[in-house]
């Protein structure tokens, strides 16, 4: 039962290591690995589902699908902008989860070798950067690199801290 | 849905099938148990299975399964071939059992994609000693000839010596076979049973290639050595030998005739036991007998064996999803806003007929995905098995109308709380055996399971006749933990009893092994409502208790009335609705408590402001504005307060995303669906808000 | 196309003969789960070559084998054993079959075995 081993996908994360879809916010420049990325889509009608946090915009229907989308400016703490025809949904798929993150609009992928990605500095604990692993230098520029994992998943923390 | 382990189509079914065949090995034993014995059929049976699910596992590379599983077979291949009298069949049952379990566990990490590390080396043991046991316990002569000393591998004299002096040519060939084709001593054997055609005067070793596993080991290092005389050519041999399946390389050399007689003679004399291989007559019944069983068997098997196949359930949930987005297509085309105001008397005629056609399709994907609960009440035999065995109490289960269908999501949420619930009955509601007698009830106590229709609902119920719910304790215990405002004398019956499903209350401050686990009503009551279902508990102080499951028949497609409040679409079951209507404002009543109240034809029904129970935005706030909907569940109603109707249909349930699902249950929220042009519409939980 | 009968009382063995047998260029023209089963799909679908498990309920491999061998004295059927059939596989080749098959298999060791009977 040799075939059972799954080679091809092991290969593929290979070819996209590395490899990072980039957007910007303000004047900062995030990216998020591509493996994560399945497709960006323009921005749909969204359904708003009552009792979730105002970052969770509601549900979209991709293709008969139903996904949530967030939207990560106000995830990231930072003023609403109101959608235009440049907005973007970035379509990520995390362990199990599909979820769409709302975007000002997307840049382009690059590909950041991996001496140039370091960790972020420790002291600056603060909001913003509990969400970024990584920090990836492009010429000049710093691209802040997302943790997709938390980003998804560290929200009981947060409701915690919110209730306290 | 339990999709989410290895798509691989040969893990699922190995996990399909060991799973099925271990439920029936359960079913086996227990019934063997009540008999106080194996019967001739049990036996073959578990062999059988243990043999299948053997072979499947070292196919998996599943080893210790695969291990577990030989051991039993070995007990149960001795058990059919000896037919031994001592058999402690009490014990054989608890070790199968136990076998049962570990297979069952290691099957449940290899679905949930674990390390299946669990150390079967101490159950196999036993398993060993067992048939051991059994074996000196029960020595037939039969047994004592098989298991004396095995002589070293031998050379055997073919049985016609004299006959050999004609031959024209000697030859000399060693075989050997690819690495791990098994059971060499067999091939061997095939060789020998076809050089008998060609020849009378051959040798061969290892000679003991029968009944001597080592010859295999011989075999594999040194070859499969034959010294034969014969007519054929060189060239004919070769070819002889070349036929051989799974070889892997062939010596075969000419011999002079002395070197032949010298190898012939010594090996004789090496020998100490000839043995002779008579090439036995082949024993074929009577042809007009054997028929007359084929067609016998056919009559019995025809139908069963043929007539099913077993389909994949993710396959089944796609042709679900399919029929779904056909039913919402169909209407997409049939309600479409473009037809309005046209007379097409054709078209109508055949979206009916179109109509017609896709509600049978859904129907029968739905009767496809029903299953009898009779699996899923089976598997409690054991549960009382063991219970009644270690708490000492005599139980009976009895089972009523196990033929009930139910859809197959559902069976996998009502498994686990049924197990709960009969564990409850025979740990708390049936009494120690004198309790039972001081009582002037039967010794042995009885838990009924019994599953029936009704309408779109199936109930399920666990009964027992033990010593019922004590009221007034009840009612005290929630009173201390806080869980209860009123007072005893305001609450019915059934109020009190269903205090036993709220989170934080659990009526026995000793947990037992059983129905402890941290895992109280509440809990059952939890996965019950999480597919729609509720639970009525019903008691009787020293008579016992039932606990009713109500629970939908499927979960799929349902009916809806798809409502607009703000610029939100709602979906609410039209089987919950009882009417809808624009109030008068004269019929509003607000308490002082600024609760809202509406009179309808003399009754007071509360009120739920949809828009401000989800914080929606919308114009519509005064009643008289907008439209309410009166809904209806256990007997209890409220009015909810939408801003317009918006038609009916037929919609697909869909599960909100997970993401938001490990956030929060949302209130109220059953899950959502796609309309017709596309939009996301939330479907409403009528019970869960009536409860509010 | 050689066209294959695979008989085996638990559907995951036959998958796996199956698989073995699709990635291969073979065609599988049948399935059974019993011996019964197998000897009326033998003489409906007359098969190049036959898979035959020995240990099954209604008739065993062995049973199965004696009569299909009476419908077609050429039939090559190559039985699926397991260890410790030892002496059941004995009785089997006595009996006609062409070969065997120990499980657990190799895709490949089934297909090189019905590749050499598919020959004889």
């Amino acid at each position: 039962m040799e075939e059972m081993i799954d080679n091809t996908q092991v290969l593929e994360e290979d070819t996209q290591k590395g490899r990072f879809l980039t957007f910007s916010l303000d004047k900062e420049s995030y990216g998020i690995e591509i493996k994560y990325v399945t497709e960006i889509i323009g921005l749909q009608e969204i359904t708003e589902v009552p009792e979730l946090p105002d970052y969770i915009k509601g549900i979209i229907n991709l293709r008969g699908k139903i996904i949530p989308v967030m939207d990560i400016r106000l995830r990231f703490k930072k003023s609403e902008k109101e959608y235009n025809d440049r907005t973007c949904v970035i379509v990520l798929e995390v362990q199990d989860i599909s979820i769409g993150i709302i975007v000002d609009t997307v840049s382009e992928v690059l590909t950041i070798p991996e001496e140039d990605i370091v960790e972020p500095p420790q002291m600056n604990t603060n909001y913003k950067n509990r969400y970024i692993k990584n920090i990836g230098k492009v010429a000049s520029e710093v691209k802040l690199l997302i943790d997709c994992e938390k980003l998804l998943t560290e929200d009981e923390m947060e409701e915690l801290n919110e209730s306290l | 849905m339990s999709g989410t382990y290895s798509n691989e189509p040969m893990l699922d079914m190995f996990i399909f099938e060991t799973s099925q065949l271990i439920e029936q090995l359960e079913q086996i034993i227990l019934a063997s148990e009540k008999e106080t014995g194996f019967n001739s059929h049990a036996i073959n049976d578990i062999f059988r299975i243990m043999h299948t699910i053997k072979g499947s596992s070292a196919m998996m590379m599943f080893n210790d399964i695969s291990t577990v599983s030989h051991a039993i077979e070995d007990i149960f291949y001795f058990l059919r071939e000896e037919n031994p009298e001592n058999i402690d069949c009490s014990k054989l049952s608890d070790l199968v059992l136990e076998a049962v379990d570990y297979i069952k566990d290691e099957v449940d990490k290899i679905k949930a994609g674990e390390d299946t590390s669990n150390n079967p080396s101490e159950l196999i043991e036993t398993l060993k000693e067992f048939l051991a046991n059994l074996k000196s316990e029960n020595k037939s002569i039969s047994l004592e000839i098989k298991e004396q000393p095995k002589e070293k591998p031998q050379y055997y004299i073919s049985p016609d010596k004299t006959a050999s002096n004609n031959y024209k040519h000697t030859y000399k060939a060693v075989i050997y076979f690819d690495e791990g084709c098994e059971m060499e001593n067999i091939r061997a054997y095939t060789i020998i049973h076809n050089i008998k055609d060609i020849t009378s005067d051959y040798h061969f070793f290892p000679m003991d290639i029968i009944d001597n596993d080592e010859s295999c080991e011989v075999i594999r290092k040194e070859g499969f050595q034959i010294y034969f005389k014969t007519d054929k050519s060189y060239e004919e041999m070769h070819e002889f030998f070349m036929q051989t399946i799974f070889l892997r390389d062939l010596e075969l050399t000419e011999l002079e005739d002395d070197e032949y007689k010298k190898i012939a003679e010594t090996k004789e004399t090496e020998v100490e036991e000839i043995k002779v291989l008579s090439s036995e007559p082949i024993k074929v019944p009577k042809l007009d007998d054997e028929e007359k069983i084929v067609i016998d068997k056919s009559r019995q098997t025809a139908i069963s064996s043929q007539s099913f196949i077993s389909v994949s359930v993710t396959k089944l949930d796609q042709l679900m999803d399919l029929v779904g987005e056909m039913v919402v297509a169909e209407a997409m085309v049939i309600q479409n806003p473009d037809l309005q105001g046209l007379e097409l008397d054709n078209f109508q005629k055949a979206a009916r007929q179109l109509n017609k056609i896709t509600n049978e399709i859904q129907d029968v994907v739905m009767s496809i995905r029903m299953v009898a609960l009779s699996a899923t009440f089976l598997k409690m035999h054991r549960i009382v098995r063991d219970m009644s065995r270690k708490l000492n109490k005599e139980v009976e289960l009895e089972i009523i109308g196990e033929d009930t269908e139910v859809d197959k999501n559902i069976i996998e949420h009502i498994s686990d709380p049924l197990m709960h619930l009969v564990r409850n009955a025979i740990d708390h509601g049936i009494e120690p055996r004198k309790e039972r007698l001081a009582k002037a009830k039967e010794a042995k106590g009885t838990v009924t399971l019994e599953a029936k229709n009704a309408g779109n609902d199936v109930l399920v119920m666990v009964k027992d006749d033990g010593r019922g719910l004590d009221k007034s304790k009840i009612y005290k215990k929630a009173k201390e933990k806080g869980l209860v405002f009123k007072n005893e004398d305001e609450m019915t019956d059934r109020e009190i009893f269903n205090l036993i499903l709220v989170p934080g209350f659990s009526t026995k401050a000793n947990v037992s092994e059983f129905s402890g686990r941290g895992v109280g009503m509440d809990v059952v009551a939890r996965n019950i409502e999480s597919v729609g279902g509720s639970i009525i508990v019903d008691s009787q102080l020293d008579k016992g208790t039932i606990i009713t499951m109500k629970i939908p028949l499927t979960l799929a497609i349902i009916d809806g009335m798809i409502i607009k409040v703000g610029k939100s679409s709602y979906t609410i079951p039209t089987i919950s609705i009882k009417e809808s209507f624009r109030p008068k404002q004269e019929d509003i009543i607000t308490d002082p408590d600024g609760r809202e109240m509406i009179m309808v034809r003399g009754q007071c029904y509360p009120i739920l402001r949809l828009h401000n129970f989800y914080k929606i935005h919308t114009d519509v706030t005064s009643f008289t504005d907008g439209i309410f909907i009166m809904v209806e569940e256990d007997e209890k109603s409220l009015c909810i307060f939408v801003d317009e109707l918006l038609g009916q249909q037929q919609v697909v349930v869909k599960a909100l995303p997970n993401y938001i699902q490990k956030y929060r249950k949302i209130k109220g929220l059953a899950g959502c669906t796609l309309l017709g042009d596309g939009s996301i519409s939330l479907i409403l939980d009528v019970g869960e808000l009536i409860k509010l | 196309m050689k066209r294959i009968l695979i008989v085996d009382d638990a559907a995951f063995m036959r998958l796996a003969i199956r698989k073995a047998l699709e990635k291969n260029n073979f065609e599988v023209v049948g399935e059974a789960a019993n011996g019964l089963e197998a000897v009326k799909k033998y003489i409906e679908l007359k098969p190049d070559a036959v898979t035959l498990d020995i240990t099954m309920e209604e008739m065993t491999g062995i049973d199965a084998l004696r009569v299909i061998l009476r419908s077609d004295p050429n039939a090559k059927v190559i039985m699926i054993s397991a260890m410790g059939q030892e002496a059941m596989v004995r009785e089997a080749l006595i009996n006609g079959a062409k070969s065997f098959i120990v499980k657990p298999f190799k895709d490949e060791q089934v297909i090189k075995v019905l590749n050499q009977v598919l020959e004889m």
